[in-house]
């Protein structure tokens, strides 16, 4: 008979709900659901064998998150696509709001997006911005959280995620007025 | 900010609103600008609706059922080894 591990049923009552947040951060972070999958296998793994060292009542998600991004920076981070090229120093502030601000001002012309493309735009922010943004917008983590995940301060995860929603909500609305969603505001004229 | 926030502080805090990392008296300092305030109402509904859609379109994809079974597997294998050693 298999002697079960103190702590294995937790183990598993404790992480295995958190496999489709894991799975998608891990998704965003290599791009590829084949390099995902064995990204999520290992992490989970790798938590088991320190499962002594988690501290029962601290943030499980916290947890999970740190060995994941950890693991990926370790064994699987390579060369991605190239982010897409913009001057985050002298992105203006709420640009994509102002453009549609006449047509289209609640935004709408988001959900006309397809899921396949918001995920295409979210891969290639920088990987900095991204991380950010998914466990900030899609997986509902706090600042302080996110802080703690990644090891930087609350006022630099708070740039970078500013950052990073100005350069999506850019890069969909380029989209969607090739797309024909929304029209092009005329750009104002040059300033002499 | 006496008197409230004009519309350059509410916008700045907009982030931080949305958050709901910000503290109450401050939250409703913004909340009664923006019921006030027809383009940072229209400005806070755009953001609002973009991370709706980002979440909505974001978390629809789920860790697939083989990987599920595949750790499940791995964790039972783990133990195995550990009780054998």
């Amino acid at each position: 008979m298999t002697h079960l591990a103190p702590g294995r049923e937790a183990f598993e009552a404790e992480v295995i709900p958190q496999l489709d947040s894991l799975y998608r951060l891990a998704l965003r972070l290599t791009t590829d659901p084949s390099r995902a999958e064995d990204l999520v296998q290992d992490t989970v793994l790798k938590a088991f064998r320190s499962w002594q060292r988690f501290q029962p009542g601290t943030n499980i998600r916290s947890w999970l998150f740190t060995i994941l991004r950890n693991t990926f920076i370790n064994d699987y981070r390579r060369r991605q696509r190239e982010p897409i090229p913009m001057d985050l120093e002298t992105a203006e502030p709420h640009a994509s709001f102002r453009a549609v601000d006449d047509e289209d001002p609640e935004g709408t012309f988001f959900a006309r997006i397809v899921d396949a493309k918001v995920l295409e735009a979210i891969d290639r922010l920088p990987e900095d911005f991204r991380e950010v943004l998914v466990l900030s917008d899609i997986e509902n983590l706090s600042y302080a959280e996110i802080a703690d995940v990644l090891g930087i301060p609350v006022g630099t995860v708070k740039s970078r995620l500013f950052r990073a929603r100005r350069q999506l909500q850019e890069v969909l609305y380029d989209h969607a007025v090739e797309m024909g969603y929304i029209r092009p505001r005329p750009k104002a004229p040059a300033e002499k | 900010m006496p008197g409230g926030p004009n519309c350059r502080e509410a916008l700045s805090l907009l982030q931080d609103y949305l958050k709901q990392d910000i503290t109450p008296e401050l939250a409703a300092k913004i909340t009664d600008h923006i019921q006030k305030c027809r383009p940072c109402f229209d400005h806070l509904r755009f953001e609002k609706n973009f991370l709706d859609m980002l979440e909505q379109k974001a978390r629809g994809q789920c860790c697939p059922d083989k990987l599920r079974a595949r750790i499940l597997f791995e964790l039972r294998s783990e133990l195995e080894r550990s009780a054998e050693s």
